[in-house]
This record gives C-alpha cells, structure tokens and sequence, in this order.
C-alpha cells in the first residue's frame, strides 16, 4: 500500500540551507509540514530553479506524489485543484481536495439565459459553522453539436465569469474548437473515449490541458485509454468509469470503490488519477411534464453516493437550494480532518427573550457539544445565555482532562464577552463534568459558580428547579 | 567575430552610443561555441521535442485486475423475531448481518442480508418536526395504530416501540403499565418489534428487563445497553433470550468496552451495536467513521466489533436545515425527507444494517437505495447515456 | 450503595468546590500545620476490621469553629489481589473521594495534604470523622472490587500524627525508590491502554516499569491495578512474551498487541528509539522529543511551552507530526517521567543526544540528568536558533558534537559526487540577462560550427533609448 513519507525521509532531498524563501523557519519544518501535506512541494523554489538540485527534485517528486494526482483546472484565484488523495479511508489521515461541483450550461442558451444561469450558479450560497459552502464551476455541454456554437458559447463564459470550466462533448471537433477558443483559461476537456482518444488526445497535448479519458462501463477499457493517452504525452487526466443511477447506482459506487482501491491500496499507478461522476446523467430519463423534483431527488441521491465513493469532480444539474444544501455539507463533513475536532466560534448566545436576570450557563466549542446543548436549551424554550468558551474545539469531559478548559480560560471568556454586563447577578452555571474545576473558577473569575447536569438533557429541569439561584 | 571569451573589449567599446548591431550576412566560424540556456529556454526547447514523441498506432491494449482484500472474519448474523414454529407470534423473521466485505463492495462480494428499516413508534405523543408530523397526525396518541400505520402503508421492516412515557419526567409509567402497550403492539402488527426505553438511567433497566420478560419467544431487539446501564438488560436477555442493543457515544473503545461486558453474559448471536448517529452537517462524519472502521475492524477479525450495525438515522431531524420553515431555502417538504435519505445513504455506504427512521419519504428511498445497489447490473457501455447532448427543460 | 444515612449530599457534582476561610467550619492540614499526612496501607486479610472506622485524637465535634488541626489519614486494605504495590493507586483516590463529599475540600496529596469542612456541612450534621470513613469506604469498595476488607483511620492528635508521621515519609520515599527501580526485565506483563485509542486507530500505548504513558497519567503500576480491577476496561494486560532484543526494548507480545490492536498497520516497535521504530503516539503526550538535524540531535519541548522553540517551529507544529498512532521517525511523543527512566532513548544515545530543553522541564528533572551532560544542555535562554545551538553546544562539547565530524565527512563526499556532473560555465554578465531565469539550465555546445545567418542582432538591455 502507499506509504506517507515521513519527515526524516523528506528532509535529505531538500537543500538543507535554511534560507527560509518557502516561508518556514527551516528545511526541517518545511519536512514536517511536507510530511503532513499542508504545503506543497514547489513552494521551495530553489529546488525547482537550481540545476544541482534536479536529483533531489525528481526523487522528491516521486517520494511526495500522492496516490492520486492532483488536476489542477481553472486559473487565478478561482482555479480549483481535484484529486492529490492520500489514503482511501479518511480515518488514515484525511481527505484533501474536497469534491468539485461543477453545475451545466448548455451552449444553447441566449446571451441572458447564460448570464442568468451563470448568475445562480456563482451566487448560490450557505453560512455553515463560519464558512461560505458554495459551487465550484461550469460545465458548458456540447448541446448544440455545433462546433461553431460550442465555441462561441464558450468564449462567452469566460466574459461572464472567472470560474474553472469544463467543455463537455465528446465531439472531437467540438472540443477542438471551444478548446482553441479558451486554452489560456485551462478548461478541463470532456472527454477522450476509445474511439477520439487520437485526436483528442493530441488535442489536449497541444494546448497542455487536462482531459477526462471516459470508458463507460468497462475498466478494462478504462486502463487501456488512460495508458495509451498518456503515451501520447497527455499528462493531467481525470477518470470516466461512467455513471449510472438508481437501478445502475451498485454498478457506479463498485466502479468508483474499485479505481480508487486499486490506486491506492494496489499501487496501481496506472489509474491513479481523479475520478468524475456525472449525476447529471437522471436527467437522460426524465420525461417532460413530469415532475423535477423527482429527478432532482435521484440527483442528490447519485451524487451523495459519489461524493461518499471518491469522486473528485461532479457534475450537476440542479442549482436548487434544497439539492445543494445536503450536497454541500456532506461533503464538508467527510472532508474534516478527523484527527482536528470541528469547532464552532467561541462567543456568548442568546436563546429566547433574555434579560438580566437570565442565567448563564457555559460549555465549550467543540461543535457536537455545542449543538446539542444549543439544542436542549432550545427544546426546553427557556430564556437563557450560553456562554461557549474555547477549548480548541475539545468536549467538555476531554478538555477538562486535557486541561484546555481551565478556570483561567473561563475567567477570559467572561471577560472577553462582557458578560457581566448583560446580567444583574454573579452567578454561573458549568456543565456537571466540569466540576471539577468549579471552585477554582470562582476564585480566578469572582463569579458564583453552581454546578449543572452532567448531561445537557437534564437542562430544562436544572433550571425549572431554580436552585442556582440561591446563594 | 570572435566571442566575449576570446577578447575582452567592454560592451561600451562595441556599442558607443548606439544601443544595437545589426550585421548582415554574417558567416561566423568557430572552433567553439558554448550557449547555456536558462529554463525558460528550456520550455521552448522542450515543447518543440514533443512532436518527436511516437503516436500509438492504436489503442495500447491494458488491463485492470479487481484489488480483492483478504478479510478473515464474517460479520455476526442476527435475527429479530420469531414465528411460531419457534416460539413467537410473528408471521416473518428478519435477518441483518453476515457479511464477508465492507459496505457495497460488489467486486468482494455482496451484502449477505440487506439493511433493514425499523419505523419509530412513541408510546405516547411527541413533538415531532411539522413534516414528519403531517404523516403521523392521527396515530400520535395509538401505538398500536401508529405501528400498523408504518408497516401497512409505509413499509418498515420491523418498528420500534419507544417507551418514553416511563421517563420520570414524562409521566413515569411503570414497566408494568409499559408491558402493556407492548403487548398492544405485539397484537397489532406481526412483523419483529424493538423495544426502546426513555433513556432516564434510573428505569431502562427495570423498563427493558419487563420488556424481555413479556416478549420472551418473540426475539426482540432491547434498546439499549449503554456503559452506565447494561447488567440488568444483559441479564434479562440472557434469562429471556433477546437481543441487546449496545449503544455507545462515539467512541470505538467504548463500544469494544461494552461488548466486552456484555459477552459476560450474551452469546454473539444477541448482540447489534449502535456508535450514535449525528445528523448531516452536527457530526454525521463521525458516526460515517466510527461505522467504516467497526466493521473494517469486524472483518479483519476483531471479536469485539463483529457486529451488525443499527443507526438512530431519525436524528438527522436535529439538523435545523431539515426543519425550519425558511422558503429560501427550498420546500420542506423536500428539504426535510432529502436530509434524512442522506444522513441514511452515507450510513448505508459506510456499512449500517439497521436504520431506525420516521418520515416515508426517506424510508422508501432507503428501501429503493438498497434494492438498486444489491448486485451489479449488466450494462452495456452503449447503454450509458451521453449527457453532454441531453436536452434538460429550461427553469429545472 | 447509599449515602441516605449520611448527613450531606455525596456526588461527583462537588468535585471541584472550594471552601472559604470564612465560611469553614475546621481546616486539617494545610498550610499552617507543619505535619500531615494520607496513606493507604495493604494488609493481610486478618489484620483488618472490615468498615472499621478509628478516630484518634479530637473528632470534628470536638473542634472549636474556625480551628485548625494536623491531620493524619490512614487507609487500609486487604484482598485476594491486593498488594503493596498498588497502595499508590489507592491513596490517590482519597483526594477524590473526599471531594464528592458536600462542603468538603481535600486538596493536593501525601504530605501535602489540605481539606476544610463549610459551617454549612457541620450545621447539616455532618460532624463526625465517621461519617468521612464511611464515605470513603463504601467508594473504595464499589469502585475497586479487589478490595475486599477496608478500615480508616483519622488521627487528629498532633502527638500521634507526629509519631506516625516519619513512617509515612519513609512509607513514600520507598514506594518511590521501589517504583524508579523495578526494571522491565523483572516483570511478565506490561499494560497497554487504550483511553485515547479512538482518534488514533493505530496506537497502541505501552506501559512498562521503566516506560511511563505518553500522557504522563498513567505508569506502570496504575496500570496493573486498573486491568486487575476492571479487566474489560480501557487498561489491559499485554503478556512481554520473549525479549527480542532488551536493550531497544523490543518483544514478541508488544510486537503481537500492536499487530492485533493497529490492523495490522504497525507490527513492531521498539520501545526505547525515538528513531527506529519508534513507539506511536495518539495526541495526549506530555512532551515532544524532536529531531534537530542540523545537529543530529534532540530536542524536548512540552505542551505548556509557548512560542517557537529552537528550531523555529512550536509545540502544536510538531505535535501533528507526532500524533495520530504514526511510527514518525524523529518525532516522539513522551511524558516527562519518562524522561527520568535509566533506559530513556537509550537506543538514541540517551542523554547524550539531547541537545535543547525548556528550563521547566530541566527543573523537574534535572537529577536525572547524567552530571556529565547536564550543564551541556542549552535551554531558551541559552539558544533560540539552530546557528546559537550549534555554537553552545560546541562550546561546552556537548557529547552530540562528535557526531558532527562524521556528517560533515558524508556532506563534503556528496558535494563532490554532484560537482563532477555538471560542468555548468556561466555566460557573463548581460547576455545572462537576456535569457532569463536564475539558475538551472541546459548547455549547447557547437564544435567545429559555421553559422551563417542573414542577419544578427547584437542588443544591449537595460541602457534605455539610444540611437539605432
């Protein structure tokens, strides 16, 4: 199986002269966060720019290239990287390079259709735990099968927007038109199959772009197209096993489960690049006057599973809040670091009508601890202020032992968040399994400390009993 | 002319005041010319040698080999209920577990058994989020309505009775008066029941081991054993021969701690664990996690994990995107059931057997989920859709 | 177990409660009494009264409001699996268990110790050393099943307490000589824990007699009491099995636990190399023991250090590193009492290959420093930096220098071997400036050549506009 380099494996094939040009304090620390893939290899220009260290470049390459390839598609700032995947499971390290939405245009769109559709797909957007979830890019499809059309359509996206793109079409003259037209924005071509694998894939040498090599339905065929694309000097491809729903989905997620397996846990180098998946494809069966949301609720199902199962790139159709929502955080969640707990902004909340006799009560930030004491206040329908201190995003058991929550920290949260302020009395009520630290809190902080439930249900009833009133 | 390195004659010197040489029709004749290019110089010289690279003449046939794993233990088969050849009163059995590979992996092998659906049934009524509500309006306040209303009209495989009356502070019914509705549930409907109690600490275990006395022969799923609570579960399902749920907070050391307990008195075949289940977007990656790796680690021969495994996926309602009534965010009709079938799809993929549910909707995509994904289908190349010509409607 | 018969609430709730000077009732201990002590004894079976509570001296009831006493507290016990080894285990919990009690506060252990009991409590009736006894034996019993038979005794009488006093400092310092020096050669079983396991699927954290937990929590002898206490809990026995090799700390039953609890990801290790095959870490360790190259050395940094330490990375840099159950060379998660142990990173070099050490860390162990090395140990104040390092450590010839000859041998040979392959001639001055770039390239040499070119441009950059 592909084995992580470690720090000591890394740090010989750098320059060893610490001139600090890659930002770190020396070629040590640019091995360990080498080693932990937050920072990429050609950060250290010397060795990209310097002849004696071409070995050494070469031989780091290969010790640091992921399983999985990274594509780079787009330009600028908005350009996306997919693929660079480490491990199959996220449990073994984590998952990079979250999955790409790109949402379709069809080239036939008018001017103001275009613009519109584009419009929806950039602006879509949802606040979750701090970050704006959002879309990744545009795949222009070959509706019109008009090179001549295809291209000025595409011509005319790249005026709308700077998002990364993808020509869709398996029209070899179509690609080569759209792709003459917009090579300097280094649109992802879709795609090169067995039989244009010729001329696309010379096509794609020319203008240096990434290609997706599609092999619907057998891998057999796929190895065969990616192995001989490659002869022809392609060198950024994208994986199209082909995707298939509903009835076909078992037969998508086993293609998908098996490419990536093969990659990573075979050391299958030959296939070892980004996967795309194409739920786009429920649309082939939808009859008009049915209803979409039927087929839009098969989309989400198809691309849930895909972004479950390794896909890289997905491409969609519906721009729908309600299909994206789910889509957006699922992928958000499987690509957390699992070793890094999720954390919520420390700060003090408000629930219900409060006033200064409220009572205030406290916990910490680690997201699963938040949410569900945020939800126990709020089913008890009581008027209250929560106070969440920062405990690097710990539980309230695990930060206790691991003394990132101490009595100091919740003095400073107090502090920090005026909570005095906001109430006409001292009094504070900590979680049950922060006892422990309660009577030094009272002495650094000043404020009462009362001990509450250990488990945020028994909320509603601590503060009906009115107990932590009393002094 | 000779170059810079056989002479040394300034740059000014050659140039004076002009700023460029032009000479025409030069000859120049060396013994030695050394030009070293930069890397820029490099590029061109490099994409101008791509051309010399040989075209294949066609494609260069390759193949890919299937990466089977070498897994050594078989995930534990459980059955709920009991027909009455076998001492129960139900007219089907289920059977989840058995599995030699992880989760889908149709290239390894199937699933042995396919996941199950168990409908959630309140022993009394609760508030419910307003969409699952609508579908529950009548039965709210009639157990034994509401679980034929889930197997006649919504297809659970199984239901889950939850006793939450006996929390002391939801009416505190006795396990007595508890046994009773489940007899009227056990009347009711004929498919296999679990028994859920309230999760107050002082009575799931009397709760739990009534309900083991008054079911015993029907083989019902007693939920749950917990670190803080099992002896007395354990007991009564050793005493009744149930099975017992063993639920942990997502923590894998905790689940194989309890199972540890639990073998004091429960043989395999009584046991189903349950990590907790966080809904999309409040945790659901770890519950995704903790299920991939018990059930890695049941197949590669862990004893303590080799377990079917059962998801409280009703939890995804906790989500505030499924429920709350903000237009903006699309119709909760849809959002609602959409979250639940997602929070369900990531469990299934990561290998759940169990999945305790509520609202139809999702209960039915689930059913379909697993029917679709049970084996490969025969499709041929030609039979994938090309959709970069498809035609969608305009406003989808 | 109940506590209806005793007077105040009991429970986990009051943990963390402080008692006020003016709201106690009575201190024991404490800062103003010169002598006192809590000790937990094991005894055979015979030698105790089971629930035998003793008062020697005044009980609470007796005191004056507002007093303050020495206190001696004596816990014995007996069992099937008892024994003295285990006292420690034991008598760290009186802390505890003291605490659950309402209104009273115990703070800090052994000779330290300090309790208050609130007016509050006393006026509830809770005024008698019986009633603390009982507490604390119905908790021992329930929460350690080994114990079998228990009985307390306070004594508050200072002559006692000072009688009894001596013995218990002796009791301490061989417990502690005992434990700092039993070996791993002389046990079977070493423990494994498995607390953190579950954000580090691939850890594994082994417990010896001369190799404390990662967290600095646990040692050895916690570790046998808790398996024998609660054998299906997160402490379990790992049989040694045969030595493979003492001296790095490798055998067969570590090398199987590992194998069995990782899936198979890691399948040997040895236990005292921070460089070969080094144990794993989860994220909980007490200190870092990382690799300088630059001096081919080691340097610690623990987890309350704050800011970039020598090397110009922090504690929370290196600890990703570190953590996650990976077998990273060079990057070693430890706790600071192992650092005390004879065999710590003896497979490195020991002592000898540390080159950096937070002052508070050398403080607390700087006895257990070879004399030889100590004073040859930079810490922040003596480098901050791999340039300041390198010159302290050369200065005061620091064992790790002699390492750096070897090095510089290897570097000169490597230096050498890259020269001969490239034959690179700068071309000078502006010519360079024409064809770009900084470095790295190719070399086209024409031998022999005619060139005959219709046209040659000779341009000269950089001097602005200037006749053509």
């Amino acid at each position: 199986m592909a084995k992580l380099p470690g720090p000591l494996e890394i740090y010989p094939l750098l320059p060893g002269t610490n001139c600090q040009v890659c930002g770190e304090a020396n070629c040590m620390a640019f091995a360990t966060k080498m080693a932990e893939h937050t920072v990429k290899l050609k950060t250290c220009t010397p060795l990209f720019d310097e002849a004696k260290y071409a070995k050494k470049l070469e031989k780091l390459k290969n010790l640091v290239r992921p399983p999985i390839r990274e594509v780079v598609i787009g330009t600028g700032e908005k350009a996306v990287s997919v693929g660079g995947k480490l491990v199959l499971y996220r449990h073994d390290l984590r998952w990079s390079n979250p999955t790409a939405f790109f949402l379709d245009a069809p080239d036939t769109l008018d001017a103001e259709g275009l613009a519109a559709r584009v419009k929806s797909i950039e602006e879509w957007t949802y606040v979750y735990i701090g970050t704006n979830l959002h879309l990744d890019g545009i795949a222009l499809r070959g509706v019109s099968q008009d090179p001549k059309t295809f291209a000025a359509a595409a011509k005319k996206l790249t005026k709308l927007t700077d998002w990364p793109i993808i020509l869709c079409s398996l029209d070899p003259k179509m690609l080569a038109a759209a792709a003459k037209a917009i090579a300097d924005k280094r649109p992802l071509l879709y795609a090169a199959t067995l039989e244009t694998w010729a001329e696309v894939g010379e096509l794609a040498a020319k203008h240096n772009l990434p290609l997706v090599a599609c092999a619907p339905g057998s891998l057999n065929n796929l190895a065969s197209l990616v192995g001989t694309l490659r002869a022809i000097g392609v060198e950024d491809i994208v994986l199209d096993p082909g995707t298939t729903s509903r009835t076909g989905l078992g037969n998508t997620v086993d293609d998908f489960t098996q490419l990536r397996r093969s990659s990573i846990i075979e050391d299958n180098e030959l296939l070892g690049y980004p996967i795309l998946g194409a739920p786009i494809t429920v649309w082939a069966d939808y009859k008009k006057d049915e209803a979409p949301e039927l087929t839009k609720w098969d989309e989400v199902l198809t691309a849930s599973a895909q972004i479950v199962r390794y896909t890289d790139i997905l491409v969609l159709h519906s721009v729908d809040m309600w299909t994206n929502l789910p889509l957006t955080f699922l992928r958000s969640n499987l690509y957390t670091d699992p070793v890094k707990p999720v954390a919520v902004e420390p700060g003090l909340m408000e629930f219900g009508e409060v006033d200064s006799e409220s009572p205030v009560m406290y916990t910490t930030n680690f997201a699963l601890t938040y949410f569900t004491v945020e939800s126990d206040i709020k089913q008890a329908g009581v008027n209250a202020y929560l106070l969440v201190v920062d405990t690097e995003g710990m539980s309230v058991q695990s930060a206790v032992a691991g003394r990132k929550l101490t009595a100091d920290g919740v003095a400073e949260a107090l502090e920090e968040y005026k909570v005095a302020e906001k109430v006409n009395h001292k009094i504070l009520i900590s979680p049950g399994m922060a006892a422990r630290i309660s009577g030094e809190t009272e002495e650094v902080s000043g404020w009462t400390v009362k001990v509450g439930p250990r488990d945020s249900s028994g909320i509603p009833k601590f503060l009906q009993e009115g107990k932590w009133k009393e002094e | 002319m000779t170059t810079d390195k056989e002479r040394t004659t300034s740059l000014d010197d050659m140039f004076g005041d002009f700023a460029e040489l032009v000479l025409e029709n030069v000859t120049i004749e060396l013994d030695e010319l050394r030009l070293a290019l930069r890397p820029m110089v490099q590029q061109i010289a490099k994409a101008a040698a791509r051309p010399a690279l040989e075209m294949p003449k066609s494609l260069i046939p390759a193949s890919f080999t299937p990466p089977l794993g070498e897994y050594t233990q078989v995930i534990q088969e459980i059955t709920l209920g009991a027909k009455k050849g076998q001492g129960g009163t139900r007219s089907k059995t289920v059977t989840i577990g058995g599995h030699t590979a992880p989760a889908w992996d149709l290239f390894q092998a199937p699933p042995k058994h396919p996941p199950i659906i168990a409908a959630d049934v309140f022993d009394m009524p609760i508030s419910l989020a307003k969409m699952v509500k609508m579908h529950y309006k009548e039965v709210l306040d009639d157990p034994a309505e509401w679980a034929k209303l889930v197997v006649d009209k919504f297809g659970a495989d199984v239901v889950t009775l939850h006793l939450i009356s006996t929390d002391r502070q939801l009416g505190d019914t006795s396990p007595k008066d508890a046994a009773k509705t489940i007899e009227e549930v056990l009347q009711a409907v004929k498919v296999p029941i679990l028994i859920g109690s309230a999760g107050d600490p002082e009575k799931d275990g009397p709760v739990l081991a009534k309900a083991a006395e008054v079911c015993e022969g029907e083989r019902t799923l007693l939920c749950s054993a917990t670190v803080d609570v099992y002896e007395e579960i354990a007991e009564a399902a050793k005493k009744h021969d149930q099975v017992v749920l063993s639920w942990t907070s997502i923590d894998i050391n905790q689940q194989k701690e309890l199972n540890r307990r639990l073998f004091e008195w429960l043989t395999p075949e009584q046991i189903v664990i349950d990590p907790t289940t966080a809904a999309l977007g409040y945790g659901l990656e770890y519950a995704f996690t903790i299920m991939q790796r018990m059930r890695l680690a049941g197949l590669l021969g862990d004893e303590e994990l080799r377990f079917p495994i059962s998801s409280g996926t009703t939890n995804a309602w906790a989500a505030r995107e499924a429920w709350m009534n903000n237009p903006e965010l699309g119709p909760r009709e849809l959002r609602g059931p959409i979250w639940e079938s997602v929070t369900a799809l990531a469990l299934l993929l990561a290998g759940n057997d169990l999945f305790m549910m509520m609202h139809p909707a999702a209960i039915k995509t689930v059913h379909d989920l697993v029917d679709w994904m049970r084996e490969r289908q025969s499709i041929k190349p030609e039979d994938y859709p090309d959709w970069t010509t498809l035609s969608i409607p305009e406003g989808t | 177990m109940s506590f209806e018969d005793i007077p105040v609430d009991i429970g986990v709730v009051y943990e963390g409660e402080r008692v006020r000077g003016k709201d106690m009732f009575v201190e024991l201990g404490g800062p103003k009494m010169e002598q006192k002590f809590e000790l937990a004894i094991a005894r055979d079976m015979g030698d105790i009264e089971d629930e035998k509570v003793t008062i020697i001296g005044p009980d609470l009831k007796d005191m004056e409001e507002g007093s303050y006493h020495p206190l001696g507290i004596v816990v014995e016990v007996a069992g099937k699996e008892i024994e003295p080894d285990l006292e420690g285990v034991i008598e760290r919990r009186i802390h505890e268990y003291v605490n659950f009690v309402e209104g009273m506060m115990h703070l800090n252990q052994r000779y330290d110790i300090w309790l208050r009991l609130s007016k509050k409590s006393f006026e509830k009736g809770f005024n008698s050393f019986d009633f603390l006894g009982k507490v604390l034996m119905r908790l021992f019993k329930s929460e350690m099943n080994i114990i079998e038979r228990i009985q307390v005794t306070f004594i508050t009488d200072p002559e006692v307490v000072a009688e009894r006093y001596d013995d218990a400092i002796n009791r301490y310092n061989q417990r502690d000589e005992r434990a700092r020096g039993l070996s791993d050669t002389e046990v079977d079983t070493f423990y494994g824990c498995s607390l953190c396991q579950s954000f580090a699927p691939t850890h594994v954290c082994t417990i010896t007699p001369q190799r404390y937990a990662n967290c600095g929590a646990i040692s050895w002898f916690d570790g046998r009491a808790a398996a024998r206490v609660d054998p299906k809990g997160p402490l379990y026995a790992i049989p040694k099995g045969e030595t493979i090799d003492e001296f790095r700390g490798e055998y067969v039953g570590v090398n199987q636990a590992y194998t069995e609890k990782s899936l198979g990801k890691v399948n040997s290790v040895a236990l005292y190399s921070a460089f070969e095959k080094p144990h794993t870490s989860c994220g909980c360790f007490e200190a870092i023991a990382f690799v300088i190259p630059e001096v081919d050395g080691l340097g610690i940094v623990h987890r309350d250090f704050k800011g970039d330490t020598v090397n110009g990375l922090p504690f929370s840099s290196m600890a990703d590193s570190t953590a996650g159950g990976r077998q990273v060379p060079g990057f070693h998660g430890i706790s600071i009492e192992y650092m005390r142990s004879p065999k710590f990173l003896q497979v490195d070099d020991g002592w000898n290959r540390i080159v950096w050490v937070p002052q508070s860390v050398m403080e607390r162990i700087v006895d257990f420093i070879p004399e030889d090395v100590r004073d040859r140990i930079a810490t922040e104040n003596d480098a901050m930096n791999i340039g300041d390092l390198k010159e302290f450590l050369k200065q005061k010839s620091h064992p790790v220098v002699n390492r750096w000859v070897e090095l510089e041998e290897e570097a000169e040979a490597a230096v050498l071997a890259a020269d001969a392959g490239t034959d690179y001639i700068a071309v000078p001055g502006e010519m360079t400036a024409m064809v770009g770039g900084v470095g790295g390239g190719l070399e086209i040499i024409f031998k022999n050549a005619k060139i005959y070119a219709e046209k040659v441009i000779i341009r000269r950059t950089g001097k602005g506009d200037k006749k053509k």
